[in-house]
């Protein structure tokens, strides 16, 4: 066949020999081996042994680079950079790979770290984070050279080149409540101002009007001094012992070049000049810059501000931070000024301790913004446990309560759209408003940052005046792909944890994830094919098979002792699965008591060991006890949605038991549109290094003797009652109601990612006696609610007296009616 | 006596589903057997693999 393709080459002359034979004669056969000699010939002429490259260079098409050349020793040296985008491919099993990745991490930004082989990315962001923690353009040259297979390419080198050497330059600092452009090289600021865009966003002040661009404010540098992260082990020594000692432990090159040295980013040079610029156009400025390469650094210099009051707050003593949170951290306060960024946690691994360390570092006023009223309480609540903040110094700020701290400084929590609403605002809210604009702020945290819309992030961001930004996210993926906004808005990723090593080392649970292939029942696919979109979702949710290997599943995990929970998104198969298999659910709709109730039994009662969730288990439920989950209904492609349920195992009580594993199950109808979408559900995952199995079929599910839906009589019962259900009980979380101030993209709304709209007025069509219920069979409650049979609370003894009373009343009323 | 070539498929119950479906659009099964086996007419043979692959191609998550 290979013969085909080499003749194809030089079909012109070829034909010339060959004119007539050519519809009788199969093509193949034409070719003889005269042909196929001078074409190898030619190819040993040219390039003798490269004559092999070229016989594969067209599979390859743009991406062959044939021409890059292996060094002699490539077998030692782990990875590998494509010239033309910057990513890198890391072999994962390399001896020195774990090198390699901390190098990899702090210079680039992880694409997909599967088992074998890893994926990074150059960027300009990375490379300027890279910098700003002391890294020099030559190290990283270098340490890349040594650890590549082939010589740098040099499109890479000088892509280097340019993002690091123009980095640092110039610097956006705050300075009485107003932004400044700082940067030791007036020449620089000049240059800058050039630009229509930064010269349109520049407030001239009353003073120097009259004169031109060229004056700037000047004054002295900042001098730096030392700083130590609270709850670290190194707490009590100096940064200069800590840094010593991690030179001393590692003499490594690799690691030595990532532990931060040199930060004389122009400390040498006493004055510093700054033109200001209005705080509404700080964004554009920023993002100009970038454009021009010459990116703003944005850091907070917090231990020597004496206009903002120190804030007296730390750590509990009890508080230890664990390894990974401490590195995290170190990144952000890496040369002794807190840096702006986004820092990138697995759910679960303690997102908001490293929030709440930050803030004790820095020990200013601190502003947290998160996504829905429930998460300010939680974080209100996780603040006071973590650390030694008083009542009086932190304050919520929600549609309930508006409160202010008592003091000079404090610590206020709200949600974003509290702070970026500007209409409708009732008068306290707008005091308080005007109390969080009119004040300077040392450190605002911003929790779940990927769901924030961008508008609303600038409404924050300009109206707010911080000096240090820190964004907390567990999964940086949008479905509408908004990511890149955050980096200038907030700044560039600082760390992004590897799930898989936390799980080695235990901080998170090891998680065996599996989709399980549920064949549709003939008669479910049957009517599948025929529905529109909207009941197919219902048909591949309610198919017969998915109930049995839901119960097999069950059953199976039930027996060895696990606590699971099966979520659903689709309330009405929540409850039909629920009942039919007889356990609880918690769904919206269910109340706060038996709520509490059910979940108290699935904590603490070994006879409930299962509970169905709808979307509201998806994240303000905590349930460390959970080491099961099941899957039977998600929210389409959902990336995020499929990490956050995850995440609920995470933090699986029983994680450090020897060879203990949690279980991730998601079943999926065959031959659906749901084998689509979870498989895109995945993506994120297996990113992180996640590995899903596919199982196809369940070992002795047949044998099972309580099987539900065996015959196919029920499993036409069960169609039909799913056809007549309305179509409206397809829709996806219906039974959360998004509260006010609560953002697209939350657990709470429909959308993930678009915005709330329309009305939530329901629209049928009925007759009048439908309408006022006139309808409505009478009916007895066959396959009660498992909820029901929970016991409650025994209700409290009463006093004999008053039993006798009710006897005696009872009694009476009886003989009056006879 | 009327000769047609047929060709046996055998599948699964969720294709064969997928098949009636077609066969409403244009009619090419000769018997219904059972469950897994259908016999449909061997012309369209080619036909029909290539409608059912679209079909099933459907459902199939790609990058890109």
């Amino acid at each position: 066949m290979d013969v085909v393709e080499l003749e194809s080459d030089d079909e012109d002359d070829y034909n010339e020999n060959v004119p007539t034979s050519k519809s009788l004669v199969p093509r193949g056969a034409t070719i003889n081996i005269s042909a196929l000699t001078r074409k190898l010939a030619q190819e040993r002429t040219v390039g003798g042994s490269q004559g092999q490259d070229k016989l594969m260079s067209h599979i390859f098409m743009d991406q062959d680079f044939s021409w890059l050349h292996l060094k002699p020793d490539h077998a030692s040296r782990p990875l590998w950079i494509s010239p033309e985008d910057g990513h890198i491919i890391l072999e994962a099993f390399s001896p020195i790979a774990e090198q390699a990745q901390d190098f990899l991490v702090a210079i680039s930004e992880p694409v997909s770290r599967p088992t074998f082989i890893h994926e990074y990315k150059l960027t300009s962001y990375s490379l300027y984070a890279a910098v700003s923690v002391g890294l020099q353009t030559e190290d990283i040259i270098e340490v890349l050279n040594r650890l590549s297979k082939v010589p740098l390419p040099e499109t890479i080198v000088s892509f280097i080149r340019t993002c690091t050497l123009s980095y640092g330059k110039i610097k956006l600092v705050l300075k009485h409540n107003k932004y400044f452009v700082e940067s030791a090289h007036p020449d620089i600021l000049q240059s800058l101002l050039k630009d229509s865009i930064i010269r349109s966003a520049r407030v001239v002040s009353a003073r120097d009007d009259s004169s031109t661009v060229t004056t700037f404010t000047t004054s002295k540098a900042p001098v730096k001094g030392n700083l130590v992260i609270p709850g670290t082990k190194e707490a009590e020594k100096s940064k200069d012992d800590l840094r010593s000692a991690i030179g001393v432990k590692d003499d490594n090159l690799f690691t030595s070049v990532v532990g931060t040295e040199n930060d004389e980013i122009d400390e040498d040079d006493d004055n510093v000049h700054a033109f200001q610029i209005d705080d509404t156009k700080i964004d554009d400025v920023k993002k100009r810059c970038n454009e021009l390469e010459m990116p703003v650094l944005e850091e907070y210099d917090f231990r020597n501000d004496p206009d903002n009051a120190n804030l007296d707050i730390d750590l509990k003593p009890a508080t230890v931070i664990r390894p990974y949170q401490e590195t995290s951290l170190s990144k952000m306060f890496g040369n002794g000024r807190a840096r702006s960024g986004i820092i990138v946690l697995p759910c679960g691994a303690g997102k908001t301790l490293v929030g709440i360390t930050a803030a004790c570092t820095i020990k200013k006023s601190c502003l947290v913004l998160c996504t829905s009223s429930v998460s300010v309480m939680q974080w209100r609540q996780q603040f006071m446990q973590w650390s030694n903040v008083t009542d009086r110094q932190i304050a919520v700020f929600t549609a309930d309560q508006k409160e202010k701290f008592a003091g000079e400084s404090g610590i206020v929590v709200s949600t974003y759209s509290m702070v970026a609403n500007t209409h409708n605002r009732s008068y306290e809210a707008k005091k308080m408003m005007d109390f969080l604009t009119s004040r300077e702020w040392g450190f605002i945290l911003l929790d779940e940052v990927h769901v924030v819309p961008a508008a609303m992030f600038r409404k924050v961001v300009t109206t707010i005046k911080a000096h240090a930004k820190l964004g907390l996210t567990a999964t940086l993926v949008r479905e509408d792909d908004k990511i890149a906004d955050l980096n200038y808005m907030i700044g560039p990723k600082l760390y992004e944890a590897n799930w898989m090593d936390l799980a080695a080392k235990g901080h998170i649970a090891n998680v065996q994830c599996a989709e399980v292939w549920c064949e549709m029942s003939p008669e479910f696919y049957g009517e599948y094919l025929k529905c529109e979109s909207r009941r197919r979702m219902l048909l591949y949710c309610m198919n017969p098979r998915k109930f049995q290997a839901c119960q097999f599943l069950i059953d199976y995990h039930e027996r060895r002792g696990d606590k699971i929970i099966v979520f659903s998104d689709n309330v009405y198969a929540l409850q039909a699965y629920a009942r039919k298999l007889n356990k609880p659910f918690i769904h919206g709709g269910t109340g706060q008591t038996e709520r509490m109730n059910i979940l108290g039994h699935f904590q603490n009662n070994p006879a409930v060991s299962t509970i169905f969730l709808s979307k509201v288990g998806d994240t303000s439920i905590d349930l460390p006890e959970a080491t099961c989950l099941i899957q039977i209904s998600s929210h389409f492609g959902s990336r995020r949605q499929e990490a956050q349920r995850l995440g609920r195992i995470l933090r699986a009580k029983r994680r450090n038991d020897e060879g203990f594993n949690a279980f991730f199950y998601s079943l999926v109808s065959k031959d659906t549109q749901e084998m689509y979408y979870s498989t895109k559900r995945q993506q994120f995952l297996i990113d992180q290094g996640y590995a899903f199995k596919v199982i196809t079929h369940l070992e002795g599910l047949e044998q099972m003797s309580s099987l539900v839906y065996k015959s196919t009589d029920e499993r036409i019962e069960l169609l039909n009652a799913v056809m007549m259900e309305n179509e409206s009980s397809a829709d996806l979380g219906t039974d959360v109601r998004a509260s006010e101030g609560d953002l697209a993209g939350t657990v709470t709304s429909k959308d993930f990612g678009r915005l709330p709209g329309g009305g939530r007025a329901k629209r049928t069509t009925g007759s009048m006696a439908a309408l006022s219920g006139g309808q409505h069979m009478s009916y007895v409650e066959q396959n009660k609610s498992a909820n029901r049979k929970l016991a409650k609370a025994p209700a409290p003894e009463r006093h004999k007296i008053f039993m006798r009373k009710q006897r005696d009343e009872q009694a009476a009323r009886k003989a009056q009616k006879k | 006596m009327k000769l047609e070539k047929g060709v046996l498929l055998t599948c699964d119950p969720a294709v064969k589903q997928i098949l009636l479906m077609l066969n409403n659009r244009q009619p090419f099964i000769l018997q219904d057997l059972d469950e897994f086996h259908v016999v449909i007419k061997a012309e369209l043979e080619a036909w029909v693999r290539s409608q059912l692959e679209t079909e099933l191609e459907k459902n199939t998550y790609n990058l890109e």
